[in-house]
């Protein structure tokens, strides 16, 4: 770290890809899926760039690197279980719907499509990717260049917009 | 793994010299030195307590000025170590305030046990209050703006402590500088709104330090 601190580009490349392996194994143990291991680490090597200033070279460096995996870490699992709360459905919202079939709907995208027309454009887009293209909220975050959770809050917002107009 | 590796190459490439951030001491010290700086030309300007030479023969008056000081020192302290992201491993002096702020409680006890008969409330109440925040807000404003530089991984104490350490610079004028002498007044208008200043400061501190 010393090194790359002086602008030494080979040591610092070094560092990283010790660091990369030194976090991989303590991410994997408290994730779930290969992908969000990848996507994790990749914010944290960001962040070890963004704070490498704050490392001197004179005190132990495994210690600082933890430091900010751990923070990364928290925030990440903070965003994720607050994106499952959020999208938690109460059993009052569906309470009304229990004796009426509920694996079949009869109701198909094709037959609401005037009414997804008439949402927000980016709302609009996002169920047609979903429901009529089939894509699921992670490919059409990629394809739209959204975060997943806006994605899954976008429809969830129509849903609701949906179902009240349906209501009616 | 071949995006971590791209990933790797492209932040190798921006590695430019950088010169590290200083010493926690070094940051707190400057810090230290701006607030007396920024206290005694204050005081120049408001003035002293014309009593202050007597009242500083008093012991718990002058234990509770000591406990003050030690106490923006601490917190002062305390802010540039949680500006490091591994607290600069020096973990005991992130938590140095708890201790003083027990003692300047112990203090403040039994500066109010001393207290017989008691000192006559003054008129004024929540003036104190609003005078030691205005004054506190440049303090705050120039260590906020100072921690912002580094990457806090506790962002919620360290904006807590920093708000403190500017709060009782704060207290420290206006004991230095308010004819009172009434400890009652002390703890309700100058002291316990601490409780309120470090949850503000907890709440700034998710604002403005996150990163």
């Amino acid at each position: 770290m010393k090194l790359s601190l002086g602008g030494d580009q080979r040591a610092y490349a070094q560092l990283l890809q010790a660091s990369a392996r030194l976090l991989r194994p303590f991410l994997a143990k408290r994730l779930n899926s290969a992908s969000e291991v990848d996507d994790l680490l990749q914010e944290i090597l960001l962040s070890i760039h963004k704070a490498r200033h704050t490392y001197d070279g004179e005190r132990p460096y495994k210690p600082w690197a933890y430091a900010i995996a751990k923070f990364r870490l928290q925030d990440h699992l903070r965003a994720h279980y607050a994106d499952q709360l959020h999208h938690a459905i109460e059993l009052s919202e569906v309470e009304n719907d229990l004796p009426e079939n509920v694996t079949e709907s009869g109701m198909s995208y094709e037959s609401i499509s005037v009414e997804v027309e008439k949402l927000p454009p980016k709302q609009a887009a996002i169920l047609q990717l979903m429901h009529q293209e089939g894509y699921t909220a992670k490919e059409v975050a990629e394809k739209i260049g959204m975060k997943e959770s806006a994605v899954k809050v976008a429809a969830h917002r129509a849903y609701k917009i949906l179902r009240k107009v349906l209501e009616r | 793994m071949e995006s971590i590796d791209n990933l790797i190459d492209s932040l190798a490439m921006d590695a430019a010299p950088l010169k590290p951030a200083p010493h926690p001491l070094q940051l707190s010290l400057g810090w230290t030195a701006a607030a007396a700086l920024y206290l005694v030309v204050s005081l120049w300007l408001s003035g002293l307590r014309p009593d202050l030479a007597q009242k500083l023969q008093e012991t718990w008056f002058f234990a509770e000025l000591a406990a003050l000081a030690l106490l923006f020192v601490a917190t002062s302290l305390s802010a540039a170590v949680l500006a490091f992201p591994d607290l600069h491993q020096m973990r005991r002096t992130a938590i140095a305030p708890v201790g003083l702020f027990a003692l300047f409680a112990a203090i403040l006890f039994f500066a109010w046990r001393a207290d017989v008969p008691p000192a006559p409330l003054p008129v004024h109440s929540f003036e104190c209050t609003i005078s030691i925040t205005l004054f506190s807000l440049l303090p705050a404003a120039w260590t906020f703006f100072s921690m912002r530089k580094f990457a806090s991984t506790h962002y919620h104490w360290a904006g807590s402590i920093a708000l403190l350490s500017a709060f009782s610079v704060g207290a420290l004028w206006l004991r230095l500088h308010e004819v009172n002498d009434s400890i009652v007044h002390v703890l309700l208008w100058h002291y316990l709104p601490m409780l309120g200043i470090g949850l503000i400061g907890w709440w700034l501190g998710r604002k403005l330090l996150k990163w």
